[in-house]
């Protein structure tokens, strides 16, 4: 991965010549390494988040990682799951964490299972969304830190409360409705795996099989190596290329089946990948589905 | 389980068995079997698989211990039998006693080695040593959680009801709020989880008047001793079970039911379905004479706890709308008669 720092590092320095708007605010690499994230530890504006069960957390963490389980920052609100928590409650959340506006906030998780993976993703960019700017994942997640050696601790970290006003960016995050104005102009990405988007298999709690209609497959996993670290940044943005173009101003929306998976995405193009408009389709199929009047394929 | 995993769940830390007091006697003193067998039959011959089902094994060192722990709950299950019993003549109590208890809730009881050796076996399967065979003081996750692993702790994590209670969230487990005498026992016997004098309780943490806010002070104020925490901070829907057949189990479905406990009849709280219905005995000869004399519902400690939920933030949606109050049509059909005295309708605000 030092070759995929080392093209982030160029990557950041050329697009902050070139589209100021997007990186400017960016003090941190969207996809920190371990021996970075090592190396940074003690910076004060630095606060890492560990979203893995609390049972976890106090058997083994990074030293000075706050605990955060994924499930306060992705609740059922509306009877769908993986919904962005009311704005208060999430304001409470990020301040409980110790978070303020400036800080440089690196997320970590477990990066074994897809469900795992795309928590840290998810987590990530519900941070974009209540407005801080300099938010990075973990790349390999905590089962790298633990396989690299990294120093581990069982202190349970009590953050120093901040009080987090949350300034949305609602550009990050589409609703149905907009979605189904978007068909036919906008590319929409399905995050989920082949036999999802072809309509062969569903979950439970989708209502029918089927995808979006317009919908282009580029599954979550897809940017994964094997040891969940991401793939470089080439591999990357040829797999982007592959399924949105290279316009990097055009909209894309991504979506899954509850708006956990298309994270990945979502924080990959817009954040490592530099497209300008990307937004997360939050309902996803979990609500899409229900509704009679969105169209679907095939 | 792949065997190699199988193995490791089941590796005895060589350094332990030098250095701790337990291994002291050799293996065979809490597990029976020949030390000298060499062959695994001869070894095994006689072998305990869970000597701490007899309280004499750990009581040999921990006499305080297990003196009380004989009567506690989770070595009597008591609780279980008590909250069905009330729904058997005296005749039935006997063939319940006899055919249901001993075979299908006595087997659930824990045993020491449940919460300080080994996860439980779960459906016939467990994960292995908490540590290494080490006796350890507490492990929540692989132990409370296991058993409790259909209800309560899967709401408590929010992978049941979709959102993690506010005390997970700051990083609470289990035993931060239930502490050791609960489980332990005392000199007391107890029939029921509502007697266990040691139970944790909401106000023993958070006390009325203390609150931050106007908002949490007077609403507090308002509503104390008339509705209970949970009916007001239970963060959503929680597991409810339907129709229990024995041998053949319940359904579950996710919901959330306001009325009047059961236990004063004049406390409002979360209410949850019990699964008994009239023929869940059937198949033991027992038709429950007196089914009527328990309601169907029971008031539910859920663990879902938020500090914001639908109704700490709105009045009207239990003094207007009335919603999720148990009414009379959407009682459970073919019922308890007993039911009826838990319908509570809130009252406009003056
Ligand atoms: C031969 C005597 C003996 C027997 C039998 C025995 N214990 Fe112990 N146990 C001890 C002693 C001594 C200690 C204190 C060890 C220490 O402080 O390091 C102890 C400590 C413990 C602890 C606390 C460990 C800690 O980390 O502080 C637990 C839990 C425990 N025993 C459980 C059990 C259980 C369960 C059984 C039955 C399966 C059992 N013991 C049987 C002697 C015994
Ligand atoms: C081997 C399975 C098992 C384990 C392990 C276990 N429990 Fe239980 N627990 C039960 C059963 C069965 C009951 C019902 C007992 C009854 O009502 O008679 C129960 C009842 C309870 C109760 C209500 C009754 C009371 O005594 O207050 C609480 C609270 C509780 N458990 C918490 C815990 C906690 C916390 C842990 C971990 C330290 C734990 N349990 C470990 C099986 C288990
Ligand atoms: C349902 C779970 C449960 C069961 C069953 C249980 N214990 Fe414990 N035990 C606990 C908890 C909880 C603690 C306190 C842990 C802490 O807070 O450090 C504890 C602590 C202990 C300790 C440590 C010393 C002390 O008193 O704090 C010993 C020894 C012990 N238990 C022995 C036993 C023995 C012997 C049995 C069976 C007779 C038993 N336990 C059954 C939950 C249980
Ligand atoms: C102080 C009592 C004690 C001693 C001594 C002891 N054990 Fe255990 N062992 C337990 C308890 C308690 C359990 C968990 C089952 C239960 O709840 O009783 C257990 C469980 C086991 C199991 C899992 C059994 C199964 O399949 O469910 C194995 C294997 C085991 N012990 C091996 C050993 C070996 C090997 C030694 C000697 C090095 C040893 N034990 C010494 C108390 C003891
Ligand atoms: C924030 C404190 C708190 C935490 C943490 C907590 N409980 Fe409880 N628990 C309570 C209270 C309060 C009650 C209600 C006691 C009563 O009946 O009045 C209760 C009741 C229970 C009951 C009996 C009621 C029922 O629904 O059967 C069980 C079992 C139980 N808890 C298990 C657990 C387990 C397992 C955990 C960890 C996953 C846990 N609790 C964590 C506070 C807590
Ligand atoms: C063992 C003590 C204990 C028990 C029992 C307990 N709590 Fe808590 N509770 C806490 C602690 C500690 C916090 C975290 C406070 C903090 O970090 O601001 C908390 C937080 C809360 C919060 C969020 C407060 C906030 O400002 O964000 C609510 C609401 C709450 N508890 C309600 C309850 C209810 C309802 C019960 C009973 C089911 C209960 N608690 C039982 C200790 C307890
Ligand atoms: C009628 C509804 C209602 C009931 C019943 C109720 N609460 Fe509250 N509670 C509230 C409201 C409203 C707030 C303020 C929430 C907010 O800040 O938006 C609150 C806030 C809180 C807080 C947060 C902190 C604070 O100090 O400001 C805690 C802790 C709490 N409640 C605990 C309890 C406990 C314990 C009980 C049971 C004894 C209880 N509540 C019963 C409505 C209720
Ligand atoms: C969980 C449902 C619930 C919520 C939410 C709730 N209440 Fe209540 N409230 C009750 C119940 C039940 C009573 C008992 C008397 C009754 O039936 O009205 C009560 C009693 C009262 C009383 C006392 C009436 C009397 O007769 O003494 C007042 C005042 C009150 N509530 C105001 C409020 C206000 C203001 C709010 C919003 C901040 C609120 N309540 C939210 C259920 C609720």
């Amino acid at each position: 991965m030092k070759r995929g720092v080392l093209y982030c590092t160029i990557f950041v320095f050329i697009s902050m010549l070139l589209i100021p708007f997007v990186s400017a605010a960016r003090d941190i690499e969207p996809v920190v390494s371990t021996d970075w994230l090592a190396k940074n530890m003690n910076n004060p504006k630095l606060v890492i988040v560990d979203i893995r069960k609390v049972e976890d957390y106090k058997t083994g963490h990074i030293p000075g990682a706050v605990n955060v389980f994924f499930n306060t920052w992705a609740v059922m609100k509306t009877g769908l799951r993986n919904e962005i928590p009311p704005l208060d409650d999430l304001a409470d959340i990020i301040g409980s964490a110790g978070i303020s506006p400036d800080s440089l906030v690196v997320v970590v998780g477990d990066a074994d299972l897809p469900p795992n993976r795309s928590g840290i993703t998810r987590v990530a960019w519900t941070l974009r969304y209540a407005g801080i700017e300099n938010v990075a994942v973990l790349d390999g997640g905590y089962d790298k830190w633990k396989s690299d050696k990294k120093p581990l601790s069982t202190d349970a970290v009590k953050p120093k409360q901040t009080k987090y006003q949350v300034k949305v960016n609602e550009a990050i995050f589409a609703k149905k409705g907009h979605v189904i104005g978007a068909i036919g102009k906008a590319v929409i990405v399905d995050a989920r795996g082949a036999d999802f988007y072809e309509g062969k298999q569903k979950l439970d709690f989708v209502a029918k099989a089927g995808r979006i209609k317009s919908a282009v497959n580029l599954p979550a996993m897809a940017a994964y190596n094997k040891d969940g670290t991401f793939k470089n940044r080439k591999e990357l943005s040829d797999l982007a290329a592959k399924a949105v173009g290279t316009d990097t101003s055009k909209e894309i929306i991504v979506y899954c089946d509850t708006g956990r998976l298309c994270s990945v995405w979502v924080f990959i193009m817009s954040d490592v990948l530099g497209y300008k408009n990307v937004k997360s389709y939050d309902g996803s199929s979990e609500e899409w589905m229900k509704d009679p009047n969105a169209p679907t394929e095939p | 389980m792949p065997a190699e995993l199988k193995y490791k769940a089941f590796l005895v830390d060589k350094k332990l068995i030098d250095a701790d007091p337990h291994f002291v006697d050799g293996c065979a003193s809490c597990h029976k079997g020949d030390e000298k067998g060499v062959s695994r039959e001869k070894a095994h011959a006689g072998f305990v698989k869970r000597p701490s089902s007899d309280l004499k094994i750990c009581g040999k060192c921990h006499d305080n211990v297990a003196k009380t722990y004989k009567d506690s709950l989770h070595f009597t299950t008591a609780g279980l039998r008590h909250g069905v019993s009330g729904r058997f003549s005296s005749k039935e109590q006997k063939i319940f006693d006899e055919k249901v208890f001993q075979k299908s809730c006595r087997s659930c009881h824990a045993s020491c080695g449940d919460c300080h050796v080994m996860s439980p076996k779960i459906g016939g399967i467990t994960t292995g040593f908490i540590k290494n065979h080490q006796f350890v003081k507490k492990d929540d996750g692989k132990t409370c959680a296991m058993c409790h692993g259909g209800r309560v702790y899967p709401e408590y994590t929010g992978d049941y009801g979709g959102s993690a209670d506010v005390h997970y969230q700051k990083g609470m487990t289990c035993l931060d709020c239930h502490k050791k005498a609960e489980f332990h026992g005392t000199a007391s016997v107890y029939k029921t989880k509502k007697e266990v004098k040691e139970k944790p309780s909401c106000t023993g943490c958070h006390k009325i008047g203390d609150e931050k806010t106007e908002k949490a002070k007077t609403s507090h104020a308002q509503h104390n001793n008339r509705v209970s925490c949970y009916a007001c901070h239970s963060g959503g829907t929680y597991r409810n079970c339907y129709d229990c057949h024995l041998g053949k189990g319940a359904t579950s479905k996710p919901g959330f039911i306001l009325g009047l406990s059961p236990r004063d009849k004049k406390t409002v709280t979360t209410l949850r379905v019990i699964p008994t219905v009239r023929n869940t005995f059937k198949a033991a000869g027992i038709a429950m004479e007196k089914y009527d004399a328990l309601p169907n519902y029971w008031d539910a400690a859920t663990h879902n706890i938020k500090k914001r939920t639908e109704r700490t933030r709105s009045c009207e949606i239990c003094h207007v709308e009335k919603q999720d109050f148990l009414t009379k049509d959407k009682l459970l059909k073919n019922g308890s008669k007993a039911n009826e005295l838990l319908l509570y309708t809130p009252k406009p605000i003056k």
